[in-house]
């Protein structure tokens, strides 16, 4: 189920210092959001804050649970349950197949999850036009690499989906196919995205695109989907 | 308690030490694994660095395979020891080193040693609680067997009368052990001397005839081809311990004045506890030496016993540092992995989720190379087994017991509950920072 975002004086320190400062910032369930910036502006840090990663002060709201106030292994169970996570250089276990690469999360999960994680693995690398079989995802193309890790982070039914560059480590015609199926998917499902990224093309298909520089947001583009 | 355990069978004991042992191992792993499935992400491990995981295997196998090895091939050493010398209660022999005249008349190893004449061989064999008196003469050999002059007596005690065509009955005949390859109805010329020094034509024109087999013993005695005393003495020119007008009679009594000597007489006492009197009556300084086998193999075996502690504390040692090389070589090997245990964090998995899939890639690895480490050990036992049994005649047999199961399964334990180290390292990491790298 999507969750509606809502953040109230976020900041992120290290030591004395303070690497993300965000006042008032809120969207509703489903929106596709982007986050761009310059290298070191805080984008990842700021993902890292709403997936839960990092400990966080002031309020940030995932519908009515404040990842702010949570020990880091109720955020973990959090993540589990509501967030789908996918990263630049895509961290797949080469070693396995793309269904075992995607169904991941039912290795701890409860044996009542177990099922229906496998099969909406399998049914999101059909949706995704992954290869399946035997092979190992070790030697698949990038492209059909990052689509065994979207089938990963969607496996759980997530409302949330955080991505860090998913289209980074692809080609121009590998990141446009993954965009144009990632955005419908998200659409189709309902689905809360939020996305760092340098693609100008991803984020032209998005509802709103933030812009961060120096630890705050400094535009809030509101940019409408194509 | 006490009285509970010692109640119990053998075996359960040694289950239930092998459980014990085990407990550490199930525990942790019944904590870690219950609800989880993290085999296919140790399968990815086991995959990712085989050739160091193999590397991994082959050193925690072949630790455990030395110290395993080394308890095997010992007990099989004395258990083979003490059977062959089982049918030897007493040996009464001119004075001299215990060991030595062990070694000759028991396990018939060859040595030049002094001999026992008429009047000390007369006073032993009609000693009231002395059953049998065996004289033992060696000195030649055949295709590089023993040749061993007794009486028919001993040969039937020794071989519990199990023999195949008959005992000897008359001077030139000859019972083959049973791994003298002689049949029945061969003949054969013994050589002077054992060994490269032996001298074939010595005794040309001495003719033996094989007319039995003993069955196997397990002991040196399965290579000695045994004739009538009076035969080894004949063919050196000697008396045949009988006066002429008794013709070709062979076996006690023997005349004392007739009697050429002999390196060793075996006594069989009527009854046990005899053989302790027998002992201390035939211990005459100067004259003769009684010993019990036993008694000396239980020295030897207490150096032996001396040399497997030296050797079980090199193997200790072996196998801690090799404990540590597996140790260092997981830390290292997780580290490589980091960023792939960093993204299970992130993707919702529990902390121990991530402890269990480093912990069972650890322990696959042990429970592998322990496995492999018992097959190692019983494989190296079996062969010097054979080496022993072929170089000595007695029988060696390698077998693994629970006690050296158990000490793998200790092992093994111990570094299940060390492997929880890395696992726990792992996850003081940061997630973030982990997948940032």
């Amino acid at each position: 189920m999507a969750l509606p975002l809502e953040i109230k004086d976020l900041e992120v320190r290290a030591g004395t210092r303070t690497l993300l400062k965000v006042g008032d910032l809120s969207a509703p369930a489903g929106a596709l959001i982007g986050i761009r910036g310059p290298s070191g502006a805080g984008k990842s840090t700021f993902l890292h804050a709403l997936s839960g990663l990092i400990e966080v002060r002031g309020r940030l709201c995932w519908g009515e649970v404040d990842l702010a106030r949570l020990r880091p292994e109720r955020r973990t169970a959090f993540r589990a349950h509501n967030m789908g996570l996918i990263f630049q250089d895509f961290l797949l276990f080469e070693e396995l197949s793309p269904q075992a690469n995607a169904g991941l999360s039912g290795l701890f999960r409860t044996r009542h999850d177990r099922a229906p994680i496998a099969t909406r693995a399998a049914e999101g690398l059909a949706r995704l036009g992954v290869p399946q079989g035997n092979r190992t995802v070790g030697s698949f193309s990038g492209g059909e690499r990052q689509r065994v890790a979207i089938a990963r982070a969607l496996a759980t039914d997530p409302g949330l989906l955080l991505a860090d560059e998913p289209t980074a480590s692809l080609d121009r015609r590998a990141a446009d196919a993954l965009i144009e199926d990632l955005t419908g998917l998200l659409r189709a499902g309902g689905k809360t995205l939020i996305a760092v990224s340098h693609d100008a093309h991803l984020l032209e298909r998005l509802d709103r695109v933030l812009t961060i520089e120096d630890g705050k947001v400094t535009d809030d583009t509101g940019v409408q989907a194509a | 308690m006490r009285d509970s355990w010692d109640s119990l069978p053998v075996l359960a004991q040694d289950l239930i030490i092998a459980g014990a042992l085990l407990l550490p191992l199930l525990v942790i792993g019944g904590i870690l694994l219950r609800g989880f499935r993290p085999l296919p992400l140790v399968r990815a491990l086991m995959w990712r660095f085989r050739w160091a995981n193999l590397l991994f295997v082959l050193l925690i196998a072949v630790s455990t395979g030395m110290g395993i090895g080394l308890i095997a091939q010992e007990r099989g050493l004395r258990t083979g020891s003490a059977q062959a010398a089982e049918k030897f209660d007493l040996v009464v022999t001119a004075p001299g080193s215990e060991l030595t005249m062990m070694l000759a008349a028991v396990f018939l190893q060859p040595s030049a040693v002094p001999l026992l004449d008429g009047a000390a061989y007369d006073r032993i064999a009609n000693h009231p609680q002395v059953q049998i008196a065996a004289p033992i003469a060696f000195g030649d050999s055949h295709d590089g067997a023993p040749v061993v002059g007794t009486i028919a007596e001993f040969v039937t005690y020794l071989s519990d009368g199990q023999i195949e065509g008959r005992i000897f009955a008359r001077s030139g005949e000859a019972v083959v052990g049973a791994a003298i390859d002689l049949r029945i109805g061969d003949r054969f010329t013994p050589a002077h001397g054992r060994g490269s020094g032996a001298d074939a034509e010595a005794h040309d024109g001495v003719g033996i005839e094989v007319v039995g087999r003993m069955a196997r013993s397990g002991s040196p005695w399965d290579r000695a081809i045994l004739i009538p005393v009076e035969t080894v003495w004949e063919v050196h020119g000697l008396a045949n311990g009988h006066p002429f007008e008794d013709g070709d009679r062979i076996g006690p009594p023997f005349t004392p004045e007739l009697f050429p000597g002999t390196p060793a007489v075996i006594v069989h006492a009527g009854e046990l506890w005899a053989n302790y009197a027998l002992r201390s009556e035939f211990t005459v300084a100067g004259e003769t030496m009684a010993f019990f086998p036993g008694t000396v193999l239980a020295d030897l075996y207490r150096v032996m016993g001396d040399v497997r502690q030296a050797m079980s504390v090199m193997s200790i040692v072996t196998q801690v540092l090799v404990a540590a090389s597996v140790l260092l070589g997981l830390f290292i090997l997780t580290r490589l992995f980091q960023r792939q245990l960093a993204m299970l964090r992130a993707l919702g998995a529990p902390r121990r989720f991530v402890m269990a899939v480093v912990w069972g890639y650890g322990v696959t690895l042990l429970v592998a190379g322990t496995m492999l480490g018992l097959a190692f050990g019983y494989a190296a036992a079996l062969v010097l087994s054979r080496i022993v049994t072929h170089r000595t005649d007695v029988l060696v047999t390698a077998t693994i017991t629970w006690a050296e199961v158990n000490l793998a399964l200790g092992f093994l334990s111990a570094m299940s509950v060390l492997s929880l180290v890395p696992a726990l390292v792992v996850l003081t990491r940061p997630v973030v920072e982990n997948l940032r790298q």
